[in-house]
């Protein structure tokens, strides 16, 4: 076989590749997408006009969006820190730690609502402190940031640590040798320079938060959050009361999505 | 067994009856080989998976035996049998709030102090959601105590309200509630101690019918904005095979299961109040099943 011959069948074969591919793209795309496309288009027009009459749904999209916010807020506020050490600071147990951050993801998510229960419900020692004070997690909107919070956190843990990393460490190192002392060197030099991917983390948190269903019924069935109420629409009325409720909550999710999609495209990290 | 390829059985049954049905699936699987898929859940979620989302059963097991006649009979089922009595119960933990002083004569004042958490199911979507409130009004008759049904509402507010009796029970367990209001089974089976009900108000007696259906509630209907009256019946378990069951050969040979006097005795053992001959309605139902005339 000549070398003419070999190249001449290496392009066949990168073509046939390149056909694959693309058609293995394609239909996974359409995979994704035809579901979301569908109930879009056969329930948000509907969805988006019953907004102006349908005070539930309203309610309930505001309840959804406030609590997936202060869970959101909650999440960064205790797992940058989190996320920093296990990026940045080697110690004993630290992939210990990193793999239980990670152990949410694979709770059923009713059953994490059950565990959450037991640990803040009125006959647990914390639950029964707060619940001396007049706070209660069950049946409240405490209940669903709670739940939120765990379900999502672990997304937002992960991706903030991956921001972390992606910052060169020898920055910092100029800082301090410059005279700044830890904390400041974090302020003023890792802070910005990973603020996108951190953005980023608490979008996808956010995101998540707002589709939580299987903890949520658990802890809190009233007041209900948007994936509550199409269950319990799907449930009352069957589906064409349903698809409403739920394009309406894939449309009010593009808006994160999409600022997120604005942020990536801002260019590469500054890091690189 | 005793083919090469495995028979299923689709079966889709009341979060009420998992419980007391499951081993009974389990024997019924060892010894046909058969292969039982059961999916458990609130009694109109089952109903909507088969009207809305055509993923049909072979064998429908509900808590409420006239949402046959409202949503399925003769659309999606051409038949259906009545197969178990159960009464409506107070149901508490040891270590719920004056377990020790509660009884059948002052659950009335007990459930409405200030410092008890008493929960309820749902009654727009689970039968015993809205068969507490019949019970409450029965009870208001029945006692002679002015706005008590209104009142027994109020001390079981909305934040303590879950889907189903499943969700309940599980809070009751956590101990996040003191008192639920759900079945007599679910409370056996969940090992839950109860303040049994007069028969007067419990739903539980079929000779006292007419006395149940003085009390009525308004629920939401199955169109939005609509609201639908319920009389107060006695609680009844209902079966049925769907129409278009994808294992008919394996749903008949578990109705049959079903109705032997071994099987009857084992669930009246796990608390099901079994009837002695299942009661049909409509036609077609398989022989074994059929009341004789």
């Amino acid at each position: 076989m000549t070398d003419g011959n070999r190249s001449g069948f290496s392009a066949v074969s990168r073509s046939i590749i390149t056909i694959i591919v693309a058609l293995l793209a394609s239909l996974f795309l359409l995979f994704i997408v035809a579901p979301v496309l569908g109930l879009v288009s056969s329930g948000g027009a509907r969805g988006l006009a019953s907004l102006a009459t349908d005070h539930e749904l309203r309610a309930s999209l505001w309840l959804t969006a406030a609590t997936a916010t202060i869970a959101t807020i909650l999440g960064m506020i205790g797992g940058t820190p989190l996320a920093y050490l296990l990026a940045r600071r080697p110690f004993r147990g630290r992939a210990v730690v990193a793999a239980l951050m990670d152990l949410p993801l694979v709770i059923p998510h009713p059953v994490a609502g059950i565990a959450l229960l037991l640990v803040l419900g009125r006959a647990s020692p914390i639950g029964g402190v707060l619940y001396q004070a007049g706070m209660r997690v069950a049946g409240s909107s405490t209940g669903i940031v709670c739940a939120m919070l765990f379900v999502s956190a672990p997304l937002y843990v992960s991706a903030a640590r991956e921001a972390f990393a992606r910052v060169d460490a020898r920055y910092e190192s100029v800082a301090r040798t410059l005279g700044d002392d830890a904390w400041r060197a974090f302020r003023r030099v890792t802070l910005p320079l990973s603020a996108r991917g951190l953005t980023a983390a608490a979008v996808v948190m956010w995101a998540r938060a707002i589709s939580e269903f299987g903890a949520i019924v658990i802890l809190t069935y009233n007041p209900k959050v948007v994936s509550v109420l199409s269950y319990d629409r799907f449930t009352s009325y069957g589906m064409t009361e349903a698809l409403p409720v739920a394009a309406v909550l894939v449309l009010f999710a593009l808006i994160p999505l999409a600022a997120l999609r604005a942020l990536r495209a801002g260019g590469p990290y500054p890091s690189r | 067994m005793l083919g090469i390829v495995a028979d299923t059985l689709i079966i889709y049954v009341a979060a009420s009856l998992t419980r007391p049905i499951q081993p009974v699936l389990d024997t019924f699987s060892a010894r046909t080989g058969i292969v039982v898929q059961r999916e458990s859940g609130a009694s109109l979620e089952h109903v909507r998976k088969i009207t809305e989302l055509h993923r049909v059963p072979d064998l429908l097991l509900l808590a409420d035996v006239e949402v046959f006649p409202q949503l399925l009979v003769p659309r999606y089922a051409a038949w259906y049998a009545e197969f178990a009595r159960n009464r409506m119960v107070i149901a508490y933990t040891k270590r719920s709030k004056h377990a020790a002083e509660i009884n059948r004569d002052n659950w009335m004042e007990i459930l409405r102090r200030n410092d008890v958490e008493v929960g309820r199911a749902d009654p727009d979507l689970a039968p015993v959601g809205y068969r507490t409130l019949i019970m409450f009004q029965l009870a208001q008759r029945f006692y002679r105590i002015p706005g008590l049904a209104k009142s027994l509402v109020d001390c079981a507010p909305k934040r303590n309200i879950r889907s189903n009796a499943g969700a309940l029970a599980v809070l009751l367990a956590a101990g996040e509630l003191d008192y639920i209001y759900d079945y007599q089974s679910v409370a056996e089976s969940n090992g839950f101690s109860y303040v049994p009900l007069p028969d007067a108000i419990n739903l539980g007696d079929p000779s006292r019918a007419s006395e149940y259906a003085k009390a009525t509630v308004r629920v939401r209907g199955s169109v939005p904005g609509m609201q639908t009256e319920l009389k107060g019946q006695p609680i009844l378990y209902g079966l049925s095979e769907p129409l278009r069951a994808p294992h008919p050969s394996a749903a008949a040979k578990f109705l049959a299961y079903l109705s032997s006097p071994e099987v009857v005795k084992q669930l009246r053992a796990a608390h099901v109040d079994m009837l002695d001959r299942p009661i049909v309605v409509g036609t077609g139902a398989p022989a074994g099943l059929r009341t004789p005339k």
